[in-house]
């Protein structure tokens, strides 16, 4: 009897050495009927073990709501939500490293589709003519000679054809209905703007080392470039570089110093804007000269500006959550701090 | 037959014997020598936990599962089989040194030992010794050390074990092992191999493990003859691994990873007058290939060259006072896709000392000094005591200061690597007690950690991460060891082991808990044998534990349970077989976030003696 009751005794005690439970999922989050007039702002999310997603945060900053489409579906984005394009009221959502677009209503979130095969590495997404997208696709990225377009038939959600492209396609903008493809080089350098029109390139620009982003204005089409950096052994200046639309031709090429490598442009009116060395630059379309003065101090993932605002995404240490921080272009001021998700790289407007 | 049995008993209680034995040594070689006799000698204030044979079959797939169950280490594991990385006290997996009879073997590129591509099954004996022991260890062992020791002996031995393995998810294993001895000879040879289809399935979430597939072979030849006036010994190894990487919930698996390590020690251990020497020369060889699409011969690597010359010198005064002077000189000869070619030089002088004051007091002063490396040259202390307040109650103390270089990939990857990165520095202290009422032993220790000039990877202007010696952490936390052995006749008998422990690990500028270290982890086993047959339960409960450095994410807390039941057979008790029954209740648990863990499987087992 004695021996029998030293063994339940210590049976329990080992239970209660490892016994819990683990039930307690994420409570959902409070979701608004839509997520009209504010802004979105994809986060990739952690580099290798995790999910990125989407912050919601309303025009008049009275509603955050971090996760939303895992809120309405359900179901994780992926991991590294790269950034989003959209078609009318339908966001395509591109996710690189689960190598899929997950498609949802811009307003509500809604799952409608998702585009799970003919993408190796995809990174941006843009809608031509309503019923095409353009999807830049990285292939194999230790391959150089197999990045490609995937052209994207909207109404059925599925790759109709593919276009071959010079390495390391990246950021894209659509301007007369030709896309304007910027090949900053994936985990390398290349110098190049392709210009696609249906499914044939149409022509290759060479511009600065780097391009990483780009804006169009009327006829104009800036194309900043980081230039290589200096562990490549071959350190080149950033650059900003206009190309005449009208002739696809570089009209003009501003050059930073060799040590200067700018990111992010962004536009508002007639000002530019850019990310250099843990300063904000804001350029005068009007007379160029750089870098501009600057206004703002901080080192930005990502910037937009828009309507005498900008809006910066501050990453932290790409381990934590980031934030967005919004500041006035007539004073240069920050007015609003927003916690994201982890690594916020793209910030977009619903009206 | 039954003489067999005797020797294998005699063998395993002259390591016990040689382990705690403390004296003898100078005036008779002691039966069974551990290769690294100086783990015992000089760690007499540190908490060395030896793990035994049974514990250790009862998770030979890997080392990460061995110690999982078995000690308070947490391990970050990418899924089952995949890179599996320690968190000793909170501390890092390159703060975790894991030593092979007395070789630092940490890897030159990365700074730590990947758990998964260790056999545990290749080794004398597995010991855990918790704390700092940069004096004797050099880089890394800061939260604690993990050692894989060889044994000689020149006892008459003559044995064969053979071992088979299957399991769920096309799982083989086997290992073979003889050992043999005749005049002055002492020869062990064994070869190990796993391989798994890998293919459990994600429970609940309607996935497979698709691409996790992967294959371990090890070979290892351990051979000691004596001399005159001494005894010379050889230890090697070979390791190779190729593994698929799994994904994780949200990415398909696409990676793919092979290694080969050899490891080669040759010792000469001579009585001159007073003293005992040993002269030893190792070489050590690395060598990986990362393949970033399985499918595709594309791949990066590197590989590195350790070339190791020490000599020591030990006298033991008046059966009291062990002295110990050691000079070491490490030479490092790395080339990879991504670091380039470099190497590097390390000359260390060390000073051992273990005084044994009564029979109740010892105490231990240890001492490093490097010269010649690239750094500020670091200076290493330690000191520990024990005492035996009775026969059941003894305190042991002890503080440290340890140290972690750079490593090569620290230094020179391209592009990021920084070269002017410092070591690493933490200081530490312990306070054990340690508890023994017949069957019943105890063990609670409390412990500080802090550390400086951490070295991460944070990303700079314009995109590029790179290493720089900024953090600051703060680790304290208690551990509690059980251990229980009951027999209530001559047939029946409970065998129960269990730990659990405390950690606050944190970024002291944050002020947040480090990412993968949970607060709360416990283990137990408790095994019941009944004549040739015996049957045992073991469970494992890992805390929450934060994903991200602002504690914003986590994986979240889960409990494990396995069964499993052998049988001898008692017409020939040198054939046992059974089985186990691992995740019994089929839950879903990660240790990294994403990356799930097996459902329940089953693995039986044959091992026989010839």
């Amino acid at each position: 009897m004695k021996t029998m009751k030293r063994i339940i005794f210590m049976t329990l005690t080992v239970l209660l050495f490892v016994s819990c439970s683990s039930d307690d999922d994420n409570q959902p989050e409070y979701i608004p009927a839509a997520f009209e007039k504010g802004i979105l702002i994809t986060n990739e999310g952690p580099f290798n073990n995790g999910s990125g997603n989407i912050t919601y945060i309303s025009e008049d900053y009275s509603t955050v709501v971090q996760n939303i489409f895992k809120n309405v579906n359900g179901s994780n984005l992926g991991n590294i939500v790269q950034s989003m394009g959209f078609q009318d009221n339908i966001a395509y959502i591109v996710v690189s490293n689960s190598q899929k677009i997950e498609i949802a209503n811009r307003y509500t979130f809604q799952r409608i589709d998702s585009v799970t095969t003919g993408l190796v590495n995809p990174r941006y997404f843009v809608s031509v003519g309503g019923n095409k997208g353009y999807v830049s696709n990285w292939g194999d990225p230790n391959d150089n000679t197999d990045d490609y377009l995937a052209v994207l038939d909207l109404r059925t959600n599925t790759v109709s054809a593919t276009i071959p492209v010079a390495f390391g396609p990246e950021r894209m903008v659509v301007a007369n209905n030709k896309i304007y493809v910027a090949h900053q080089g994936a985990y390398g350098q290349n110098n190049l703007i392709s210009v696609i029109s249906g499914t044939t390139v149409e022509s290759t620009i060479p511009v600065g080392d780097v391009p990483n982003s780009m804006v169009v204005s009327g006829n104009t089409l800036y194309v900043l470039c980081g230039g290589n950096p200096s562990y490549t052994g071959s350190e080149t200046a950033g650059s900003l570089v206009k190309i005449d639309l009208a002739t696809g031709q570089v009209s003009q090429t501003f050059s930073f110093g060799t040590t200067q490598h700018p990111t992010s442009l962004t536009m508002d009116g007639a000002k530019l804007f850019y990310n250099l060395d843990g300063k904000v630059y804001k350029v005068d379309t009007a007379s160029i000269s750089l870098p501009g003065a600057d206004i703002i101090n901080g080192n930005f993932y990502t910037l937009q500006a828009k309507d005498g605002k900008l809006y910066a995404a501050d990453a932290k240490d790409y381990a934590s959550r980031g934030s967005l921080i919004i500041y006035d272009l007539s004073t240069n001021q920050q007015i609003q701090e927003f916690e994201t998700g982890i690594v916020p790289g793209g910030i977009y407007f619903n009206e | 037959m039954k003489q067999i049995w005797l020797h294998i008993i005699f063998v395993v209680f002259l390591c016990t014997a040689s382990a705690y034995a403390q004296l003898d040594s100078i005036q008779h070689l002691p039966e069974v020598m551990l290769t690294d006799s100086k783990l015992v000698q000089f760690s007499k204030g540190f908490k060395l936990e030896k793990l035994g044979d049974s514990l250790i079959k009862k998770n030979a797939t890997s080392l990460t599962e061995t110690l999982r169950y078995n000690t308070s280490i947490y391990f970050r594991e990418n899924g089952f089989g995949m890179v599996s990385s320690p968190s000793f006290r909170g501390t890092n997996a390159a703060q975790t040194a894991v030593v092979w009879n007395g070789i630092n073997i940490n890897s030159v590129f990365t700074g730590q030992t990947d758990f998964n591509t260790i056999s545990p099954l290749n080794y004398s004996e597995i010991t855990i010794r918790s704390g700092g022991g940069g004096v004797q260890y050099g880089s890394g062992a800061v939260g604690g050390s993990i050692h894989l020791n060889d044994a000689y002996s020149f006892q008459k031995i003559d044995t064969t074990q053979v071992g088979l393995r299957y399991g769920s998810f096309s799982t083989v294993g086997g290992n073979a092992s003889t050992t043999q001895t005749w005049g002055d000879h002492y020869l062990n040879v064994g070869v190990d191999f796993i391989s798994s289809e890998n293919d459990y399935d994600y429970v609940g979430k309607n996935q497979k493990n698709t691409h996790g597939q992967f294959v371990r072979f090890k070979a290892k030849v351990n051979e000691a003859r004596k001399l005159k006036r001494g005894v010379a010994t050889w230890n090697s190894e070979y390791s190779y691994n190729d593994r698929n990487f799994s994904g994780s919930l949200n990415t398909k698996g696409k990676d793919a990873y092979k290694d080969v390590t050899t490891r080669n020690l040759w010792q000469l251990q001579q009585k001159v007058g007073v003293f005992n020497t040993k002269g030893s020369v190792a070489h050590l060889f690395e060598r990986y290939n990362y393949f970033p699409d399985s499918e595709k011969a594309f791949n990066t690597g590197g590989k590195a060259n350790t070339f190791i010359g020490a000599f020591q010198a030990e006298i033991f005064l008046q059966k009291k006072l062990r002295l110990n002077g050691k000079v070491e000189y490490t030479y490092v000869d790395a080339e990879g896709d991504n670091v380039g070619e470099n190497s590097r030089k390390t000359l260390a002088a060390v000073v051992l000392m273990n005084h044994r004051l009564s029979e109740k007091f010892n105490y231990g002063i240890n001492l490093r000094q490097e010269f010649l490396n690239d750094f500020d040259n670091p200076f290493l202390f330690s000191a520990d005591a024990k005492y035996s307040v009775s026969k059941n109650y003894a305190l042991r103390l002890n503080g440290s200061k340890n140290y972690r270089v750079p490593t090569f990939n620290d230094l020179y990857w391209y592009a990021g690597g920084n070269m002017d990165l410092q070591p690493e520095t933490s200081y530490q202290m312990e306070l054990g007690q340690e508890f023994s009422v017949g069957k019943l032993k105890a063990d609670v220790a409390a412990y500080y950690i802090s550390s400086e000039d951490l070295i991460k990877w944070v990303p700079g202007n314009g995109g590029l991460w790179q290493p720089i010696n900024i953090s600051k952490t703060r680790n304290y936390g208690i551990e509690a060891v059980l251990g229980y052995y009951l027999k209530f006749s001559k047939r029946h008998s409970l065998d129960f082991n269990a730990n659990y422990s405390y950690t606050k690990a944190e970024d002291l500028e944050k002020e947040k808990q480090l990412i993968y270290v949970p607060f709360h982890k416990a283990a137990g086993t408790m095994e019941y044998s009944f004549n040739y047959f015996s049957v045992y339960v073991q469970g494992l409960f890992n805390g929450e534990a934060y994903t991200t450095t602002d504690n914003s994410e986590s994986v979240d807390r889960y409990t494990v349970f396995n069964i499993g039941a052998q049988y001898t057979l008692p017409f020939n008790p040198n054939i046992t077989f059974g089985g186990r029954l691992k995740n019994v209740f089929n839950v879903y648990y990660e240790n990294v976030a994403y990356r799930p863990m097996p459902s329940r499987n089953l693995q039986i087992f044959l091992n026989f003696n010839i």
